[in-house]
């Protein structure tokens, strides 16, 4: 995978100027936004937020009854949503009074086995929400502030953050198509995402503005390093999604691992955007940067 | 240069070999049959089955003034049902300590109609004409507000001096609107600060949380089941883990009150039922009074009478050394002392609702007040507190997950020597690499077993996410090192090299630094483990490991002869 994509990355960076690389990541980034402005603006919020953020009960069991089947047997509770997952459906309960809490509490765990409850209450939910966002946003300002006293000049800092930033916008817009659901999980996932993205970023800023050498061969060899740290990411988080997805059609004993498996397919989708970003976007602006006049062969040596 | 012997004597190898041999020994790995794989790290919930309730203690603090007349108005005229008619008062005057209010009504009252209201000491004169006069000392515009507070939203209210203002922790959920109505129907307001924004702060202060968790500690591991770790999540949060406790029964635990009993010696070790926890109504904060260390309750009305009545027809008020009140707390005996001679002699006449129990004078009397501060309250908080969170893992699902994550994990790191591999295609590259990574993951586990860190499965993603860090900057330091895939002809440029690639690993590692402090900081329950997993990872990585790895494979390399003739190239 390494080494052909890393060929014909480096000759479409070569053969594009970059007006054009800058395109196709600005494109993405926009139909990112509009996907989350649109989803705010019909549902109060840009992703789906998961049961922790809301308040209610999470059920998650082992059992051959279908989701259906569990509909039914569960129907004096207030039940909200109830799926498949793997070898287990798990049920979702909107909220209720401590007595039917521990009666729905006392029904699951003598029905079934393996069984998994998460209860979280609305106020509570609520505070979680707010934290969550400002974790995210201090997270980011944080990164900037690092980024911008590594570099210490505007145009190469705003690449780096701007790529973080579409990074991110496009793994919640991905969340939202795909239905992967704002929970604890993934936002740790997120946060993540914001130490990995920025990793090949400052790779390539520090190569380019730091080094000797034509900016060409610079980019080049940068692509080289750069694509293979981000490969050995993506297949570390590929083996971590398969095996905490689909383990359990091979092993029966098995079980999916829900938060793994949130946090590898948020990340995944996130890194996927990195590569675009990094080498499309960043390299885009970096390149028109080095190239203006008044730096006449400063960085191109 | 390149026999084992430099590689020893560089002292980041040794501190590395140390750390890791270090680490193996905190992880303790061993086999014992029948049990299976056993080691010293502690896995977290969600890994080994159990259930775990998240409360939020509710509170207000505020800074808060009123008119104390009107408080005494208040209270008296409901209390008597006839208006009543401030006749003196300097509770208007500064300062806290012993204050006094006078005032006169037509109806006939008694003292203990007043004394009831618990505002201060009462003194009741029938004047001419048929007029009452009412004195009430030992109090002040602070105890009044306490009480104003306290009765009209019947919960425990503690004022609390600071530098030069009072503040109030009022021990249930009130809304800021709720309070300045409150006080507005005496003539009072919340204090604004000096930049105008309010006093008023929804939570409890640090230190009624702390006692609220180790109330919570101290009835729960009670029990003698498990150890029920209690901990502080965010400022207003408590995490209760119930280890192999189903969800149910842990509520169970949690809700049931412990048994506290004050009892009386009757004749030789025969012992007399007085009261249960039920009747002491408020505990106070120990305090350092005539060389003695006391803890201050107060019983109810119900409580003193029968401690007065049990008192006297057990003749401990003729002879309180041969009649200790015991206190027991789960029947077993935690406190016992003879009634005061001052206090006997006052039961005589009347019975007694502010009692102090003293422990002595030494240091271990001050531990003793305290911890009898807490068992006086059996396992009553001193706030009200909510249940806003609960799970429950079923111990064969956390098994499961255990077993499943080392496969994810050992998956994982045989893609990454794959791509590794694919990429370099020289084992004096690979081997290292995925040594080193391998090192740091021994180094965060044996971290984690020393500091008794609860392993969850958001820790083993930290792990994870660590790891993906670490095997980037590993490639960027081959990159750098080896530019044309040979070794630099000298060892000044190959310093430089390495130097470069940390140049770009600090800046990068900061980063994620950066990103994960804001969860070590914020109330987030299993977060907080896998930020704090992923910064320590990101610290041994770059500080311990990662300098290790740029000498390894200089010295793997240079065996090999794989050093550029070429002394022109790429570098400065």
């Amino acid at each position: 995978m390494a080494t052909g994509f890393t060929e014909f990355l480096d000759n479409f960076v070569k053969n594009h100027d970059n007006r054009q690389l800058l395109a196709f990541p600005l494109a993405i980034l926009a139909v990112s936004l509009i996907i989350l402005l649109v989803s705010f603006l019909s549902s109060g919020s840009p992703v789906t937020l998961g049961m922790e953020f809301q308040g209610g009960t999470q059920v998650s069991l082992e059992t051959t009854d279908s989701p259906d089947v569990l509909k039914e047997a569960f129907s004096s509770y207030p039940l909200i949503d109830s799926r498949q997952a793997g070898n287990r459906v798990i049920l979702e309960f909107g909220v209720m009074d401590n007595e039917k809490q521990r009666q729905l509490e006392k029904d699951v765990t003598t029905r079934y086995s393996n069984v998994e409850i998460r209860q979280i209450g609305p106020i509570y939910g609520q505070e979680l929400q707010v934290q969550a966002i400002q974790a995210l946003i201090i997270s980011f300002i944080g990164m900037a502030i690092v980024v911008f006293l590594l570099f210490r000049s505007f145009v190469p800092s705003f690449a780096v953050i701007l790529s973080a930033f579409s990074d991110i916008m496009i793994a919640l817009a991905f969340m939202k198509v795909a239905g992967v659901e704002l929970s604890l999980g993934t936002l740790a996932a997120l946060l993540m995402l914001i130490g990995y993205s920025v990793d090949s970023d400052i790779l390539l800023t520090n190569r380019i503005l730091k080094r000797r050498g034509t900016v060409e061969e610079k980019v080049s060899r940068a692509i080289e390093t750069g694509v293979t740290m981000t490969s050995t990411v993506l297949v570390a988080l590929l083996a971590m999604y398969l095996v905490s997805t689909y383990l359990y059609l091979i092993l029966p004993s098995f079980t999916q691992i829900p938060l793994l498996s949130q946090i590898s397919i948020v990340l995944l989708a996130g890194l996927f955007a990195d590569i675009m970003n990094t080498w499309l976007l960043n390299t885009g602006i970096l390149r028109w940067y080095v190239h203006k006049p008044e730096f006449k062969g400063r960085y191109d040596r | 240069m390149s026999d084992k012997k430099s590689l020893l004597n560089n002292p980041r190898i040794i501190i590395f070999i140390l750390a890791v041999l270090g680490a193996l020994i905190a992880i303790h790995p061993g086999y014992t049959p029948g049990e299976g794989i056993t080691s010293h790290l502690n896995f977290g919930l969600d890994l080994e089955g159990g259930s775990w309730l998240q409360i939020k203690l509710e509170g207000a603090l505020a800074q808060v003034d009123a008119d104390p007349e009107k408080i005494v108005s208040a209270f008296v005229q409901h209390a008597i049902g006839a208006p009543i008619n401030i006749t003196n008062s300097n509770l208007g005057v500064g300062g806290s300590a012993d204050k006094s209010i006078t005032f006169t009504t037509s109806a006939p009252i008694n003292a203990s109609q007043i004394e009831i209201l618990g505002l201060g000491t009462v003194k009741v004169d029938k004047l001419n004409g048929g007029t009452t006069q009412v004195t009430i000392s030992s109090t002040s515009e602070e105890a009044l507000i306490q009480t104003y507070l306290s009765k009209s939203l019947d919960a425990e209210v503690v004022p609390m001096s600071t530098q030069n203002e009072v503040v109030y922790e009022i021990r249930t959920a009130v809304s800021e609107a709720e309070l300045e109505a409150l006080m507005g129907k005496v003539g009072g307001s919340i204090h604004k600060n000096e930049d105008g924004s309010s006093t008023y702060k929804e939570g409890v202060s640090t230190e009624t949380r702390d006692l609220t968790k180790s109330i919570l500690s101290d009835k729960l591991n009670s029990f003698g089941l498990k150890d029920i770790p209690v901990r502080t999540v965010g400022e207003d949060y408590i995490l209760i883990d119930f280890a192999g406790i189903d969800l149910a029964t842990a509520k169970e635990i949690a809700e049931k009150p412990g048994k506290f009993e004050i009892r009386i010696q009757t004749t030789g070790n025969e012992t007399q039922h007085v009261l249960y926890g039920d009747s002491i109504v408020s505990v106070g904060i120990p305090g350092f009074v005539d060389n003695q260390w006391h803890t201050p309750f107060t019983l109810n009305e119900e409580g003193a009478r029968t401690l007065q009545k049990v008192a006297l027809e057990t003749g401990a008020v003729d002879d309180p050394e041969s009649h200790y009140l015991n206190m027991y707390l789960d029947d077993v005996k935690i406190y016992g002392a003879p009634l005061s001679y001052d206090a006997a002699a006052k039961l005589r006449d009347a019975p007694i609702y502010s009692w102090e129990a003293s422990t002595g004078t030494d240091e271990a009397a001050k531990t003793e007040a305290k911890t009898l501060q807490v068992h006086l309250r059996s396992g009553a908080l001193p706030v009200n507190v909510v249940l806003v969170g609960s799970g429950h893992v079923d111990a064969g699902l956390g098994a499961q997950f255990k077993t499943a994550s080392v496969i994810a994990g050992l998956i994982s790191l045989v893609a990454v020597a794959a791509v590794v591999y694919y990429r370099y295609r020289r084992p004096e590259i690979l081997v290292p690499m995925i040594g080193t990574s391998i090192s740091e993951v021994i180094m965060i586990l044996g971290f984690a077993a020393l500091i008794k860190w609860q392993l969850d499965l958001a820790a083993i993603a930290g792990i994870i996410a660590s790891i993906g860090t670490g095997i980037d900057h590993l490639i960027i330091i081959t990159d750098e090192v080896l530019q044309e895939g040979k070794l630099p002809s000298t060892k000044k440029v190959f310093s430089s090299r390495i130097s470069k690639a940390f140049v770009i690993i600090l800046g990068a590692a900061s980063t994620v630094i950066i990103a994960m402090s804001p969860l070590v900081v914020m109330g987030f329950g299993t977060l907080k483990g896998f930020a704090i997993v992923t910064i320590i990872g990101v610290f041994i990585g770059v500080i311990v490991a990662r300098p290790v790895y740029g000498v390894v494979i200089q010295e793997l390399l240079e065996a090999k002869g794989e050093v550029a003739t070429d002394k022109g190239s790429l570098d400065d």
